[in-house]
């Protein structure tokens, strides 16, 4: 069961998931193990398209900045990564655990095309920025009758 | 760059900041360490130590932060939108092992982390029986 939320509640069966969890707890069954990150929904992005650019934000706390990776070819963005759990995990015990851990890979299809050279990313407190200037075709321009 | 360790002040004191409504419910790992230890992680993306409280009052450990996406401005419209910035809140109950006035909290890389050492009185302790 993936334990990633969608901030603002867009879950619609978050109730029944808690529920599930705490079911799975009461006899022991995910208690301490490891939950793959659901690929289809981590990390959570948003993409904003501007004149110049297009950005992208990525939910990614608790990644390192050494563990992610991008791709871009000219209309998709890969973002892949890997989160780690917080140490040895046969020492510790838990009592609860809903953040995820594992490999991750979201394809974002972005709405126009861009210039993959002229690409930056950075990470701070766990948010992924990713500028993507336009590619000069995907730009509008203006076109003179003559 | 990761992102430095930075130091989060711990208050102990009677003002709580009252739960905001609507507010985002962090995911939580809450797992004890060998030396009994507990320590809370606690996913808080888009905040800075700044913006970060957590409270201990009459045992409720209570942790509040808010988080603000960069805003590009009007130019930019949104394709999708997946998360949005706000306020975190969640509390939960102390145990009476926790040593309230020991407890420490950081974030690093949009996780905050709270350790609750033992108590003392709490560790493991053989008491002599003194002949009588």
């Amino acid at each position: 069961m993936a334990t990633f939320r969608f901030p603002g509640g867009l879950d619609p069966i978050l109730g029944l998931r808690y529920m599930q969890r705490e079911f799975e707890r009461m006899f022991g069954r995910s208690e301490g193990a490891a939950e793959a990150v659901a690929a289809a929904e981590y990390p959570p992005v948003n993409v904003l398209s501007g004149e110049e650019e297009i950005l992208v934000q990525c939910e990614v706390a608790g990644v390192a900045r050494e563990d992610l990776d991008l791709t871009i070819t000219g209309e998709t963005l890969t973002v892949r990564g890997t989160k780690r759990p917080p140490g040895d995990e046969e020492q510790l015990r838990y009592q609860r655990r809903e953040r995820g851990v594992g490999d991750f890979a979201r394809t974002i299809v972005l709405p126009d095309r861009i210039d993959a050279d002229r690409a930056e990313a950075k990470v701070s407190d766990g948010v992924l920025t990713v500028r993507l200037p336009k590619a000069e075709s995907a730009r509008p321009r203006q076109i003179r009758v003559s | 760059m990761a992102d430095q360790d930075a130091s989060v002040k711990v208050h102990v004191d009677p003002v709580r900041r009252a739960a905001p409504e609507e507010a985002l419910r962090p995911a939580v790992d809450i797992y004890q360490e060998p030396d009994g230890t507990t320590v809370l992680l606690a996913e808080v993306p888009g905040a800075t130590s700044e913006r970060v409280d957590v409270r201990v009052e009459k045992g409720v450990l209570s942790l509040w932060a808010a988080s603000e996406l960069a805003d590009p401005g009007p130019s930019y419209a949104p394709t999708y939108r997946g998360f949005t910035g706000g306020e975190y809140f969640r509390a939960f109950a102390l145990s009476d092992e926790v040593d309230r006035e020991r407890i420490e909290a950081s974030l690093t890389d949009g996780v905050l982390r709270i350790r609750l050492p033992r108590a003392a009185a709490a560790r493991t302790r053989k008491i002599e029986i003194t002949p009588g």
